[in-house]
């Protein structure tokens, strides 16, 4: 799929800010609800209209409004809290670490990250070859360390078809709270507050996002007024 | 193999002498059964080779010893009593679960669970590692495995989820943790849905009498 190919009328290159919208849901109704727009879904979900029995991988928690608004268009979907299951496996290895019997000579074991990354990739992300077109990824990025980032990313990219489409967020500083991500409509998602499942590891510069996807064939880019970065990288 | 022909079904015989003796632990649980063992109100549920379900009803006091089992459960068939069979917290079963009886599951099971036309709750405590088929599945414990719903699937917000899910109907409590797709399906209509409770049921029963058999 080439998106410079498509007639999208009316579209903006610019993201707006958040702004209550009259016919939007939820959008105000709880102090720890807030609601951004986000073209970047909007082009996500463009990319991916013309495709039949769209898959689309969401990397955050299981919601209920997530799930209907793809099922009401259509798609299928798969969800997999990828941040949730990460800290439940440094959780586990670090269990396995204490219950560990030490070496005489006070040997300790270190893994690295991407030797951490690759076991943790043993169970998480299992997904066939080129089985998703579309894979939602919010801010996880910024979570994770970037070796076990880069290696995420290429699981990623295996499991993407061709023309598939990753939508990621990149904070321009380090978030106040952590946040989950909600679909509510084409163009407008919900922050939730959540409990902190992992500390914001790094701002990234946009080269380095750039040198993350350099395997993708094209990007795109959208700032919004609070300075998060909503990158489009189709495969 | 499993009992002497002239053995009463103890755990299953309303009328059976009922010495005030202890609840027997159930051949398939590692862990002593803490929660009782009680007799299911008539007709009770077809359980073979042994009884490891119970109803949350009352009276676990008068119940006969129970023969011990060394074999692991296979096949487990309940028929439709109008209360729901219940397996307890600290009761493990291996196997399949067949038939019309709703199900509720506070204990370990892997295995089969197929019961076309009711309804399979897993409560807080359940852990079940096995694919679940039937009418209305609600899920609050740990599952891994596929659901497979002809009405609806709930997922509370305890729920852990590792499994694909194929339901008309969906319903997802804040919380909720599920790992696998989503995928819609059509619903089946009133009249299919109580076929679907009897047949799968009869045949279930008869598979169960057929591995009894190839035992002995």
């Amino acid at each position: 799929m080439n998106w410079m190919g498509k007639s999208r009328p009316g579209a903006t290159a610019t993201a707006t800010a958040a702004k209550p919208k009259s016919g939007s849901t939820a959008v105000t109704a709880s102090p720890t609800l807030k609601s951004r727009s986000s073209n970047g879904l909007k082009e996500f979900l463009w990319l991916l209209s013309d495709i039949p029995r769209v898959r689309v991988l969401d990397l955050g928690p299981v919601w209920q409004a997530t799930v209907n608004f793809f099922l009401e268009k259509g798609f299928r979907i798969s969800t997999e809290d990828l941040l949730g299951t990460w800290k439940e496996f440094l959780s586990a290895e670090e269990e396995r670490m204490r219950n560990a019997p030490k070496s005489p000579d006070g040997f300790v074991e270190r893994v690295s990250p991407s030797a951490l990354a690759e076991k943790f990739l043993e169970n998480a992300l299992q997904y066939p070859p080129e089985s998703v077109n579309g894979v939602l990824a919010w801010d996880l990025l910024d979570y994770f360390d970037p070796a076990v980032g880069s290696k995420i990313m290429e699981r990623l990219y295996t499991i993407l078809q061709p023309g598939g489409a990753v939508l990621a967020l990149f904070h321009s500083r380090a978030p106040e709270k952590f946040h989950r991500y909600r679909i509510v409509d084409t163009q407008t998602v919900e922050l939730v507050d959540a409990p902190t499942l992992a500390m914001h590891t790094r701002v990234f510069h946009n080269r380095e996002i750039l040198e993350l996807f350099e395997k993708f064939r094209s990007s795109k880019t959208f700032v919004g007024r609070d300075q998060v970065r909503e990158g489009l990288f189709l495969k | 193999m499993w009992r002497k022909p002239t053995d009463p079904k103890s755990a299953q015989a309303p009328n059976a002498p009922k010495p005030n003796v202890p609840p027997t632990p159930t051949p398939v649980s590692s862990t002593p059964a803490s929660a009782p063992v009680a007799a299911p109100p008539p007709p009770p549920p077809v359980i073979e080779p042994t009884a490891v379900a119970s109803t949350p009803t009352p009276a676990p006091a008068a119940v006969p010893p129970a023969p011990v089992y060394s074999a692991p459960v296979t096949k487990v068939v309940s028929q439709d009593t109008g209360t729901p069979t219940s397996i307890g917290a600290g009761l493990k079963i291996r196997g399949e679960l067949s038939g019309s009886s709703d199900l509720f599951i506070d204990g370990d099971v892997q295995g089969k669970i197929s019961l076309a036309g009711s309804r399979v709750t897993v409560g807080a405590k359940g852990n079940v590692q096995a694919d679940i088929d039937a009418s209305d599945i609600v899920i609050e414990g740990n599952v891994q495995g596929n659901l497979k719903a002809r009405e609806s699937v709930r997922l509370s917000g305890s729920s852990k989820v590792q499994g694909s899910v194929v339901t008309p109907r969906i319903s997802i409590d804040d919380g909720a943790r599920l790992r696998g797709k989503v995928e819609m399906s059509r619903g089946v209509d009133a009249k299919n849905s109580k076929q679907s409770t009897t047949e799968p049921a009869a045949v279930s029963a008869y598979k169960t009498v057929s591995a009894s058999t190839e035992r002995e």
